[in-house]
């Protein structure tokens, strides 16, 4: 057998296992996003035709109340979710990182909140903020409730609606707590032993060497967090139509209003055009990050 | 070195029957997988019929669907209820494969007759049965709407459960706070001189934690809109396609939502209405009795018949009256009460097969038996222009002959006929919490409301505009 036939053999042998993967990768994701994209140029109802509009969709972004609305809402959400999270999970990751007892419990613990769906999560939260029966509220009412204090209407007051999403998503950042977990147990013992004898305080070493060590998984975790961030859209959803005396818009976020052009306002042209500005956002905010990591992550090697 | 490729660790056979298991498989797919049978296996035409309704309400129309296709050995209908419908449907009929028969609701009839995705029923009702004339007047509209082309109204729906709204007060309430039971509200002024004396708090103080309230606005919520219609305004004039949002009748409607909430104090409302139950509860506030009146439809009294409560031999004993809308004292008329229109509508998607067996289907549900049986078992009005007399006698709802009246009365109201309604109603849903919550004025918030919606308009006839059917 020659070597170009040999070779054909073998390329031809890869394609075939790979076809399954290459047939999902074009069907459904690279061919919808190429339709999605001359949608975004297009005035498309979906039950007619689309009609070439050029840049239409996107001057309307402009000038749309609604569309800066969500997108400043989204913005915000993600700018209080991301340090907290990132905070949080490191800080619980710490301390499951220490030798206690029952560790593995409060592992599970943590991360059992990431395997109930969200639809679940924001039952349960909207039970738990209730203004008047919620376990929170209750909570306040027992400790403060000598002086007078009541617990608020976290999820009907519009003020408060953005802390109840953010404190809402916190709770399931157990996929972080595990994952920084697994790299805080990667930083060399001796390294740490060594810079304590050094005269190292604790904060110090986590500064000087646990955060360079696990910074490239910080890298890692900062960029989901931030593309879950500006996709949020099940647990507002869900939470907003379902509390009684709340401003639903007060919990409007990036892709709700997305989905709603393209399946309630039949305007599938301008949602193409959204999601287009959502991913080319996306994208601009990960190349920021990868430049700041230049200088800022700790690669071995 | 050999130039030839290593043996592949499957060996030659296992990748020859690895390929071949994929291309049979693709093949077995392609040939028995799964797709929607259209002929029965008795050679019947098979319709699919896609709703939205579960429980009860489902039962009550599979009950005539079983009993459609033992009428006749021509077509079989399969009922599938469908959560999301409106937006399934659409995607459905986009795509080019939609059910032969949907039901939907009276607002989504604009978008889908502008652009064609339904069929214009009075094309296929060949033998007249089911003429727009068939139903109440107040009913009629919400069957129309203008071919896009033609500009000629069509009809494109029939009714197959009807909805008006009206005012339920408790009566046991209303004796407890010193007012006649016998004389409910009639008109704006009344009502609120009734919410003032049927509030209760757990103590003093205009803020002070509400036990019991008259009248909110905002409960259930499920029509945001509608405050204004009680003095006089209306929303959209579709003549001119304008949104009317901040007219004066308007915003003294909708005025009168904040002095409401203001009355009941803006953070103590807000508390007690989060401990409301779910509608479909034994808490339901108005069950309960944490609310003395609320707006509902015909179908609140299978709510209270569930779950209300009961006297000692089991049968529901909640004290209740119904009666129109209040408006201002200028709008009050007993003859001609003023109400909202709010039905369940059947249509036949653009593309299906067997239209004509579509419209069999639909003239069967459409006899008068059909129609009030179906109303009957969900406890709603009948939307035909006549009721029979043993309907109005069995009815569940204490209140039909009201419902009726309203149905019946030349001064009801609709959702307007707009495509761009869906996005106005939640410009509305948004603005009238903000209200509520004395965030913004009345004036200021509906001034913005009016200016967004007619951007959505605007949007819409551009849309309209660029297919060559702008109204125009």
């Amino acid at each position: 057998m020659s070597s170009r036939t040999a070779q054909l053999k073998r390329d031809l042998t890869g394609w075939i296992w790979v076809s399954p993967w290459l047939f999902g990768f074009l069907v459904f994701l690279l061919g919808p996003m190429l339709v999605s994209l001359y949608y975004s140029f297009t005035d498309y109802p979906l039950l007619e035709p689309p009609i070439w509009t050029g840049l239409a969709n996107y001057r309307r972004m402009l000038t749309d109340d609604t569309f800066r609305d969500v997108l400043w809402r989204t913005a915000r959400f993600a700018i209080l979710f991301i340090p907290l999270a990132t905070a949080l999970s490191l800080a619980i990751a710490g301390l499951l990182n220490e030798r206690v007892k029952a560790g593995g419990f409060f592992q599970a613990a943590v991360f059992i909140p990431t395997l109930v769906p969200m639809a679940g999560s924001a039952m349960i939260w909207l039970w738990m903020l209730n203004g008047e029966y919620g376990l929170i509220n209750q909570v306040i009412k027992a400790v403060l409730g000598w002086a007078g204090v009541t617990g608020p209407n976290w999820l009907a007051d519009s003020r408060l609606a953005m802390a109840s999403i953010v404190m809402i998503s916190l709770w399931s950042i157990g996929q972080m707590v595990v994952v920084y977990l697994a790299a805080l147990k990667e930083v060399p013992d001796e390294m740490l032993e060594a810079a304590a004898l050094d005269g190292m305080g604790p904060i110090r070493r986590f500064i000087s060497i646990v955060l360079p060590m696990i910074s490239p998984v910080i890298l890692f975790n900062v960029i989901t967090l931030m593309i879950g961030a500006l996709q949020i859209f099940a647990i507002p959803y869900i939470i907003s139509a379902a509390t009684p005396g709340g401003d639903p818009r007060s919990m409007y976020f990036y892709t709700m209003y997305m989905y709603d052009n393209g399946f309630r306002y039949g305007q599938m042209g301008y949602a193409s055009a959204q999601a287009w500005v959502q991913l080319l956002i996306t994208l601009g905010l990960t190349a920021v990050m990868f430049l700041a990591s230049r200088k800022l992550v700790h690669y071995r090697s | 070195m050999s130039d030839e490729a290593p043996p592949s660790p499957l060996g030659q056979m296992t990748r020859r029957t690895a390929l071949g298991a994929l291309v049979a498989g693709g093949i077995g797919f392609a040939a028995f997988g799964p797709r929607g049978a259209k002929e029965s296996a008795d050679g019947r035409i098979v319709l699919d019929y896609w709703e939205k309704w579960t429980g009860h309400e489902a039962r009550a129309m599979m009950k005539l669907v079983d009993a459609f296709n033992s009428s006749q050995k021509r077509i079989r209908v399969r009922y599938l209820t469908t959560a999301g419908i409106d937006q399934k449907a659409l995607i459905s009929i986009a795509a080019g494969d939609p059910p032969d028969l949907v039901g939907l609701w009276n607002y989504n009839v604009p978008q889908y007759a502008e652009t064609g995705a339904i069929l214009p029923l009075d094309e296929l009702d060949t033998k007249g049965e089911v003429r727009a004339e068939r139903f109440a007047q107040g009913f009629r509209p919400v069957l129309m709407h203008p071919d896009p082309h033609t500009k000629k109204e069509r009809q494109w729906a029939v009714i197959n459960t009807g909805g008006v709204l009206a005012l339920y007060y408790n009566k046991q309430l209303f004796r407890e706070a010193g007012l006649d039971p016998e004389r409910p509200p009639r008109t704006i002024e009344e009502l609120t001189a009734a919410n003032t004396r049927l509030i209760k708090r757990s103590k003093p103080g205009s803020d002070a934690p509400l036990e019991r309230a008259g009248f909110m606005q905002t409960e259930p919520g499920w029509w945001s809109w509608i405050w204004g219609y009680s003095f006089g305004g209306s929303l959209y004039d579709a003549g001119n396609d304008r949104c009317l949002a901040a007219s004066p009748q308007n915003v003294a409607g909708f005025e009168w939502v904040q002095r409401t909430s203001e009355e009941l104090g803006v953070e103590a409302n807000k508390t007690f209405k989060a401990g409301f139950g779910n509608y479909d509860s034994p808490l339901n506030a108005f069950l309960t009795g944490k609310l003395a009146m609320v707006v509902q439809g015909p179908w609140l009294a299978n709510v209270i018949n569930a779950h209300g409560p009961k006297d000692a031999s089991g049968r529901p004993s909640l004290d209740y009256g119904v009666v129109p809308m209040p408006v201002t004292a200028d709008l009050y008329d007993a003859n001609h009460p003023v109400g909202l229109i709010d039905c369940d509508i059947m249509v036949v998607p653009r593309g299906v097969k067997h239209p004509e067996a579509c419209m069999e289907f639909i003239a069967f549900l459409q006899r008068q038996e059909n129609v009030e049986a179906m109303a009957l078992a969900h406890y709603k009005s009948s939307p035909l222009a006549v009721s029979s007399k043993a309907f109005l006698e069995n009815h569940p709802n204490r209140g039909i002959l009201t419902f009726d009246a309203i149905a019946k009365s030349d001064r009801t109201y609709r959702v307007p006929r707009t495509r761009a309604w869906p996005q106005i109603k939640d410009e509305l849903d948004a603005g009238l919490q903000r209200m509520w919550s004395l965030e913004r004025s009345a004036k200021d918030e509906l001034a913005m409301i009016e200016r967004r919606s007619q951007e959505y308009l605007d949007t819409v006839e551009a849309q309209r505009k660029q297919r060559g059917y702008g109204r125009a």
